[in-house]
C-alpha cells in the first residue's frame, strides 16, 4: 500500500471507530499510531515521537487559554452574572409578545461575551430563564428550544474556545478572529429574536406578556450588568488592541471574573473545587482530542493525502464558492453527530489548504493598491500631481499600475505575494466564522443536536418532540444567516479593515 | 475501591486546578507589573518619581522574567492531572447516536474493549514520558530565560500522567466487571462542551 492510500483509508476507519463510540480523541491517536507505524515500517518511530509529544502538546501557552477561558465561565455563573444579565434584557423585552423569550436570548448573548463554550451558556442561562418562561405561560418546548439556540450564542461571541482552537490550527491572528465573530454574533442574536416574534405570530398560545417596568427600574437592572461589560471590554478590548496576548487576557478575565463571583459571595471553597472539577473535566476532554488530532494530523500529513487534495480540488475546476457550499453542507450534516471541538480538530487540517488555494477574490490588487496610495497620500507625502492623477486614473477604470509607477510612487509591498496573503488571511478568518456558525447549527439541529439534549433534560416535562417542533425556527434563522455571510464577505471582515 | 480512585482523580484535578489559579495570578501580576513598568518609566515619571521603577523592580513587582516558561511547565502538569477525573466520570467526548440501537450486552462489550484500549494508552503515554523524563534529565537541557531544568517540569506532568495510567486501569477492570456481573460502578455524567 502507498502511503497516499494509507492516508486515504485511514478516514473511514476513523470514522467507524468514532461511530463505534470510541472516545474522539482516544479513536484520532489510535488511528495515527498505527497509520504512522505503518508508514514508517514499525512502532519505533511513533513511539519516539511520545516521549515529548505528550508533553508539548499539553504544554501550550496559547492552549492554556482554554482551561482559563473555562475557568473564568464557569466563575461569571458563581458571581450571578447570568441572574443580571436576564433581568436587564427582561426589563426593556418583557412586555413584548414573546419578550421574556427574547430577552433569554439577550442574556444569553451577554453571557456568550464572557463565556466561551456553548453548553455551558445554555445551562445556565437555563437555570435562570427557565422558571421565568414558565411563570409567564411560555409553552414548554418553545422555551428549551429558546435557550438552546441561545446557547450557540456563548460560542459566537467572543471569546470562544472553539475560536481560539481554529486560530492555532490554521495559524491566523486570535485577536482579529474574535473581531470578525462580533457582528456575526450580534446578527445570530438578532436573527433569532425575529425567529422568536415569528413564532409567537404563529402560535400565539405559546407565549405569555411580562408586566411593564418602569424606566427607573429597567435603568437600574442595567446597573448591575456592569461587571460583566467591564471583563468583556478589559479582555477582548485589551486582546485586539494589543495590550496583552491572549493568553494573558484570559488570565486577567479569569481573575477578574473570579473576584466578581467572590464580592458576589458566590465563590467559596465548596464552589471553587465544584469549578476546578467542571473545568477539569472539559480541559482534559478538550486537550485529550487535541493530542489525538495532534497525532493523527502529523501521520496525515506524512502521507501527502492533505496536500494531494488540495491540489486535486484546485485542478478540478469546481468553482471556489461551491467548495465552500460543499464544506459548509459537510459540517452541518457532521455537527449532528459531533461535538464543534471535535469537528475542528478531525476536518480544519484536511480542509484548510484546500480553501487556502481558493481565490474568493477577498482583495483585489486594484482594491489593494488603492489602499496603498490613499494610506501614502494621508501620510502627506510628496507625489508628482501628474503622477497621482495618471495613476488614481487608473485605478479608477480598474486597471492595476504599473510596475514603474508602482516604484515611482513608492507603493512598496504592493506587490502578489503581499496580495497572496492579505486574501488567505481574509479568507481564513471568514471561513472560520462561517464554520464556526455551522457547526454551531449542529448544535440544535433535530433529532441528536447536543444543546437540545442538555436544555430538555433540565425541563423534565417537556417531551422533546416540542423542542424539536420550535427548534426549527431558529435553524432556520440560522441558515438564512449563513447564507448571508456567504454572499458578503463584507459582513464579517467590515471591522478588521478599520 | 472506585472510592479510592474517585478521591484520588478529584485530588488531581484539585491540585491542577490551584497550579492553574497560581499561573492566572502569576500572568496576572505579570501583566500588571509591566504596565507600571511601562508608566513608570515614562518620561515624565521618572522625573518625579526618579528611579521608583527600578527599585519596585528590585522588591520583585515588574514583569515577571520567564512567566511563558512557567506557564508552560504549569499548564502542561495541570492537563495531565485534570486527565484522571475525565476518565473517571466518563467525560470525553464520544458519538453515542449508533451504538445507542445496538443490544446492552453489545454496548458492554465494545465499552469494556474501548477502556481496555484507553488504559493502554494511556499507560504508554506514561510510560514514553516517563523516557522522555530521563531523556531530559540525561541531556541536562535547561529553559531559556530561567535556567531550570526541563525534566522538572516533565517530572511534575508524570505524577499526572501515572495517575491518569493507573485510573485508566481501575476503569477498565470497572468495565470488564461490569461486562460479566451487570454491576455498573462508572457512572456516565456526560460530556461537557
Amino acid at each position: 500500500m502507498s502511503n497516499i492510500e494509507i492516508g486515504l483509508y485511514s478516514f473511514p476507519i476513523l470514522l467507524l471507530l468514532i461511530f463505534l463510540r470510541v472516545p474522539i480523541g482516544l479513536a484520532m491517536f489510535s488511528t495515527g499510531f498505527v497509520g504512522l507505524s505503518m508508514v514508517t515500517g514499525s512502532t519505533d518511530i511513533p513511539l519516539a515521537k511520545m516521549k515529548s509529544e505528550a508533553f508539548t502538546t499539553f504544554s501550550s501557552y496559547s492552549l492554556s487559554i482554554v482551561p482559563m477561558f473555562l475557568l473564568m465561565g464557569h466563575f461569571a455563573t458563581l458571581g450571578g452574572m447570568s441572574q443580571a444579565l436576564f433581568k436587564a434584557a427582561e426589563g426593556w423585552l418583557g412586555h413584548r409578545k414573546g419578550g421574556v423569550a427574547m430577552a433569554a436570548v439577550g442574556a444569553c448573548a451577554g453571557f456568550g461575551a464572557i463565556c466561551g463554550s456553548s453548553l455551558a451558556t445554555a445551562a445556565t442561562m437555563s437555570r435562570v430563564a427557565l422558571p421565568e418562561l414558565r411563570r409567564y405561560g411560555y409553552a414548554g418546548g418553545f422555551s428549551t428550544a429558546t435557550l438552546a439556540a441561545g446557547g450557540t450564542l456563548g460560542i459566537l461571541i467572543p471569546p470562544s474556545v472553539v475560536l481560539v482552537i481554529y486560530a492555532i490550527l490554521t495559524e491566523q491572528n486570535i485577536a482579529k478572529l474574535f473581531l470578525a465573530a462580533f457582528i456575526p454574533g450580534i446578527l445570530a442574536a438578532l436573527g433569532y429574536m425575529v425567529a422568536i416574534s415569528v413564532y409567537v405570530r404563529l402560535n400565539p398560545e405559546s407565549a405569555g406578556i411580562g408586566p411593564r417596568m418602569p424606566y427607573g427600574e429597567r435603568f437600574r437592572a442595567m446597573v448591575d450588568v456592569w461587571p460583566v461589560l467591564l471583563v468583556f471590554l478589559v479582555v477582548v478590548g485589551g486582546i485586539y488592541l494589543g495590550w496583552f496576548t491572549p493568553t494573558e487576557g484570559a488570565a486577567i478575565g479569569a481573575f477578574g471574573t473570579g473576584l466578581i463571583a467572590w464580592f458576589a459571595g458566590g465563590l467559596t471553597r465548596k464552589t471553587l473545587g465544584e469549578s476546578f472539577f467542571v473545568t477539569a473535566r472539559s480541559t482534559a476532554m478538550i486537550f485529550f482530542i487535541v493530542l489525538g488530532a495532534a497525532f493523527y494530523n502529523g501521520f496525515l500529513a506524512l502521507t501527502q493525502v492533505p496536500q494531494e487534495a488540495a491540489a486535486w480540488v484546485a485542478g478540478s475546476g469546481l468553482s471556489p464558492i461551491m467548495v465552500l457550499v460543499v464544506i459548509l453542507v459537510f459540517y452541518l450534516l457532521l455537527g449532528c453527530l459531533m461535538d464543534s471541538l471535535s469537528m475542528i480538530l478531525l476536518t480544519i487540517p484536511i480542509f484548510w489548504p484546500i480553501v487556502q488555494e481558493l481565490d474568493f477574490g477577498m482583495v483585489t490588487m486594484v482594491e489593494l493598491q488603492s489602499a496603498r496610495l490613499s494610506d501614502l497620500i494621508a501620510t502627506g507625502a510628496e507625489i508628482p500631481a501628474a503622477l497621482l492623477t495618471e495613476a488614481q486614473a487608473l485605478l479608477a477604470s480598474g486597471q492595476e499600475l504599473t510596475r514603474e509607477m508602482t516604484r515611482e510612487l513608492g507603493l512598496r509591498g504592493v506587490s502578489t505575494g503581499s496580495l497572496n496573503r492579505i486574501n488567505v488571511e481574509q479568507t481564513a478568518i471568514w471561513f472560520g466564522i462561517l464554520v464556526l456558525i455551522v457547526v454551531e447549527v449542529g448544535l440544535i439541529t433535530p433529532p441528536v443536536g447536543m444543546n437540545l439534549f442538555v436544555i430538555n433534560a433540565m425541563d423534565r416535562k417537556t417531551p422533546m418532540v416540542q423542542t424539536y417542533k420550535a427548534v426549527l425556527y431558529f435553524v432556520a434563522s440560522d441558515l438564512v444567516r449563513v447564507a448571508i455571510l456567504v454572499a458578503f464577505p463584507a459582513i464579517t471582515l467590515v471591522l478588521l479593515s478599520w | 475501591m472506585h472510592r479510592f480512585f474517585l478521591s484520588l482523580s478529584r485530588l488531581m484535578a484539585i491540585l491542577g486546578g490551584i497550579v492553574l489559579t497560581i499561573l492566572i495570578l502569576l500572568i496576572g501580576i505579570s501583566v500588571l507589573g509591566r504596565s507600571l513598568n511601562t508608566i513608570l518609566h515614562s518620561g515624565l515619571a521618572e522625573t518625579v518619581l526618579g528611579g521608583m521603577a527600578q527599585s519596585l523592580i528590585d522588591l520583585g513587582i515588574g514583569p515577571i522574567n520567564g512567566d511563558y516558561e512557567l506557564v508552560e511547565a504549569g499548564i502542561a502538569f495541570s492537563i495531565f492531572a485534570f486527565i484522571p477525573l475525565t476518565q473517571i466520570t466518563a467525560g470525553h467526548a464520544t458519538v453515542d447516536i449508533f451504538t445507542n440501537m445496538l443490544p446492552r450486552g453489545v454496548q458492554a462489550l465494545l465499552g469494556a474493549i474501548i477502556e481496555i484500549l484507553f488504559a493502554a494508552v494511556l499507560v504508554m503515554i506514561a510510560w514514553q514520558l516517563y523516557h522522555g523524563t530521563i531523556d531530559k534529565m540525561d541531556r541536562g537541557q535547561t529553559t531559556f530565560l530561567l535556567q531550570f531544568p526541563v525534566w522538572w517540569a516533565y517530572a511534575l506532568s508524570l505524577t499526572g500522567a501515572t495517575t491518569a495510567a493507573l485510573v485508566s486501569l481501575y476503569t477498565a477492570y470497572a468495565r470488564v466487571y461490569q461486562l460479566f456481573t451487570g454491576v455498573t460502578l462508572i457512572t456516565e455524567e456526560g460530556a461537557d462542551h
